[in-house]
């Protein structure tokens, strides 16, 4: 099967130089090899049903309103080895700590603005930074991140770095578990040579991290009820949010179905009233509560903020999460690390540009053509530029965008996706990937092993989102000792 | 449980129901148009008693000039601008199940979603009759795997107590329009032909499911008095008004564990008004004079227990 495959600078998780299969990828090969042509196809296709099926989708949006999608899966696992994920562990728990204490920080006492490690005007004229709303909250173990979305990929030399930090609502939990199911069901000959980590009991460590944000004034601390805020339906991640909610156990809700009261948060029930303690949203900040945010969100709950405030009512996770997940305050994490753990990164960043300072615009202009730029607002791969795929035309747009709002666009170089193969319309070719880690905190911080390895199915392209044609693939995270039997 | 969890049940029920019911009625006629000649005011007038079953007829008639057997087919199933058209009907109930998946049963989501993604690839404008035909009972198909799965898998809990509520009463509504359809129907041809029209009422039997039923019960004469009693209060016949009602009521008592409260009082009164009403009329013949009446007042009454059905709930 890898007979043309082609090489190329770019790192391949399963083959090495000279079209050698890595170690870890070995015994998934042999496997492979023994499947013929059309039994592949087979498979391929009952996988791709079955997702449709079952109604896994998320939607598009367009100027006709939105359209159901399923995300398109790819049966050719990410492997990753044991000490290589204990790495990636222990560097997503030390990076989320970190964020988390500056978000305490910064709606708080804002030391580390104070000293000077982050500029001041960054985070006070951020748009996602809501200090009056957010500011001064008595959290549960003030913690602010329940569940982060931490996007890693790896450059040239295979070395992991992250790409972006997901603290408002990282959407793809679902598929991590879809994926493995239907892997499961349409390859089960993988699964008994293989000794993966598995994905069960990982919704007792969600549950039990939510039910430990139990407000102040909870009438029952012990017993607390915790509910699924969502959008509704429409919402492109809908399905994220009724297996969130299914596998909790927890009710699922719209801002309909809340009612705040003497600053107390119900749901109304058939039978009336009924107290709620933690609110794990799945709605923006900005439509949470139209007294305190957009006063036109027809999504949200009015008076939710000073239920919160009155430490009756807990929401997760943290509003104002946003302001430390921008783009631009990304390249400050490394610093935050030190800062706050006194200790060095360990899984790096990627290097990133401010336009707003003269010299690196002026340098990132006259070398557009090989840099990637980014809205540092924008995300699901919208309002973006890859220098290297674009056409002088859409350079040109982009450098007048620059020049009229800098601050607006970060740009960091074209690098450094690996690739790995995926099957698709029938054969074998390389394909751009990276990998969202999930983290779960209050606490103590608790990693997903494994993740969502999210895949550019389009040849050559760069953009993993599902909204740009993006694709999953099951994650393997191999057990200790496991590979010395491959 | 949520309001609006619970309203959402109650209406894939209804939804589903009303779809199926429409697909009989409609396939019904078409099969009966087949046997009888097809012209003249006659039949003209037997479809628009179609439309007045599965739709509104002067909303049919605001698009289309004059009663037409494909057009109106094509009205009751697939006309967007109707709201109880067959593929709206669907596409709510699918709708109301999306919004509660985490309560129902993954089949009976499933069951829908199918159903829709098959009709997204379809265009339905170049359907012919014989294609609308396999829709029709296509849609009663799906209707009965949903209720399987319903009956199958759900636990006997508050989830299926509302689906059972909104299915019983969409259907106890359905049989009240078709008796009030057919007798209005015959009363109009009796004051021309001065005959009974027992053809109608052997239609209202069809358009109900029950006509194997009754034959197996009745001798093979179609006494519009004994159709009416065996629709309205036939117990044994699972569409007969008092069967529903009395579904309703058993289930509603359910869903209060026996008690009447001081919020569902007046949900109970509603109910026990309409069961009074079937008492009165049903150790006596009804003359066919008292019939219109006492439909009208019945789905009258039927719409208010919905709606205190509703408000008891919470439902939004």
């Amino acid at each position: 099967m890898l007979k043309n495959y082609p090489s190329s600078s770019f790192y391949d998780e399963m083959v090495a130089e000279s079209s050698k299969v890595r170690p870890h990828y070995e015994k998934f090969y042999r496997i492979l090899q023994k499947l013929a042509d059309d039994e592949l196809l087979e498979k391929h296709e009952t996988a791709q049903l079955s997702f449709l099926r079952q109604g896994i989708t998320f939607t598009v949006y367009h100027e006709d309103g939105g359209t159901e999608r399923t995300m398109p899966f790819d049966f050719i696992p990410i492997i990753i080895p044991a000490e290589d994920w204990e790495k990636i562990e222990t560097g997503i728990k030390q990076r989320v700590k970190a964020l988390n204490y500056f978000l305490e920080d910064i709606y708080n006492e804002k030391k580390i603005l104070k000293d000077g490690v982050v500029p001041r005007d960054l985070i006070e004229n951020n748009q996602y930074y809501y200090e009056q709303q957010a500011g001064g909250l008595n959290l549960p173990h003030r913690n602010h991140i329940y569940l982060a979305g931490i996007d890693l990929i790896r450059d040239g030399n295979g070395v992991y770095r992250v790409l972006e930090d997901n603290l408002r609502n990282p959407s793809g939990l679902s598929y991590v578990f879809q994926n493995r199911f239907v892997m499961r069901k349409v390859f089960p000959e993988f699964f008994l040579e293989h000794d993966i980590r598995t994905l069960e009991h990982q919704f007792s460590h969600l549950y039990q991290a939510l039910l430990n944000h139990v407000p102040a004034n909870s009438l029952s601390p012990d017993n607390p009820t915790a509910v699924l805020l969502t959008p509704g339906m429409y919402n492109s991640a809908y399905y994220d949010h009724v297996f969130l909610a299914q596998q909790m156990g927890i009710e699922m809700v719209e801002g309909q179905d809340l009612l705040v009261k003497n600053d107390i948060v119900y749901m109304k029930t058939m039978r009336g009233l009924q107290r709620v303690d933690i609110i794990y949203r799945r709605i923006d900040d900005d439509f949470l509560d139209p007294e305190e945010f957009r006063d036109d969100s027809a999504l949200g709950v009015p008076g939710l903020m000073e239920a919160c405030r009155k430490d009756n009512a807990v929401v997760v996770n943290g509003v104002g999460n946003g302001v430390a997940d921008d783009k631009a305050v990304y390249a400050y994490v490394p610093e935050m690390i030190r800062y706050y753990l006194g200790e060095d990164p360990l899984i790096p960043n990627v290097d990133t540009y401010f336009l707003s300072d003269k010299a690196s615009r002026e340098d990132v202009l006259s070398r557009l053509e090989e840099l990637v730029v980014k809205n540092v607002g924008a995300s699901g791969g919208y309002d973006m530029l890859i220098g290297p795929q674009s056409t002088p035309e859409q350079i040109e747009i982009f450098k007048e965008k620059i020049l009229e709002n800098p601050a607006q666009y970060i740009a960091q170089p074209t690098i450094q996706l690996s690739r790995a193969p995926a099957f698709q319309q029938e054969r074998f070719y390389p394909c751009h990937v990276d990998l969202r880690v999930f983290a779960v905190g209050c606490d103590h911080i608790h990693v997903l092993p494994g993740g969502l390895s999210r895949v550019a199915l389009k040849e050559g392209s760069l953009v993993v989102n599902s909204s740009q044609g993006g694709g999953g693939k099951d994650t393997w995270v191999l057990r200790e000792g496991a590979e010395n039997n491959a | 449980m949520l309001s609006r969890v619970a309203s959402n049940l109650f209406w894939i029920a209804r939804n589903v129901e009303r779809a199926e019911s429409s697909a009989r009625v409609l396939k019904t006629r078409l099969i009966n148009a087949l046997e009888t000649s097809e012209a003249g005011p006659l039949a003209e007038g037997d479809w628009e008693m179609i439309l007045d079953i599965c739709a509104v007829s002067s909303e049919y008639y605001d698009i289309h000039p004059v009663c037409e057997a494909e057009k109106i087919a094509r009205y009751i199933c697939f006309d967007r601008t109707n709201i109880n058209s067959i593929i709206n009907c669907m596409e709510n109930a699918r709708n109301n199940a999306r919004s509660v998946r985490e309560v129902i049963p993954e089949d009976l989501w499933e069951i829908l979603n199918e159903h829709h993604l098959s009709m997204q690839n379809e265009n339905v404008d170049t359907w012919s009759m014989q294609r609308i035909h396999e829709y029709l009972r296509d849609i009663q198909k799906l209707s009965f795997s949903l209720q399987g799965v319903i009956e199958a898998s759900m636990l006997r809990e508050e989830a299926y107590n509302f689906i059972k509520v909104g299915k019983w009463m969409e259907r106890g509504e359905k049989t009240a329009r078709v008796l009030n359809v057919v007798s209005e129907k015959t009363k109009e041809l009796k004051l021309q032909t001065e005959t009974d029209h027992y053809y109608y009422w052997l239609s209202a039997l069809q358009f109900l499911n029950g006509y194997d039923a009754y034959l197996k019960r009745f001798p093979p004469k179609m006494e519009p008095a004994q159709v009416i009693s065996f629709l309205i209060s036939y117990e044994q016949f699972p569409r007969s008004i008092e069967y529903c009602m009395e579904h309703v009521r058993e289930t509603v008592m359910k869903l209060e564990s026996g008690q009447v409260s001081h919020y569902s009082e007046e949900l109970f009164d509603a109910m026990d008004r309409v069961t009074q009403e079937f008492m009165k009329i049903k150790f006596r013949k009804l003359g066919m004079d008292e019939i219109g009446p006492f439909l009208d007042k019945f789905q009258n009454d039927c719409n208010r227990i919905s709606s205190i059905f509703a408000r008891t709930y919470y439902f939004v």
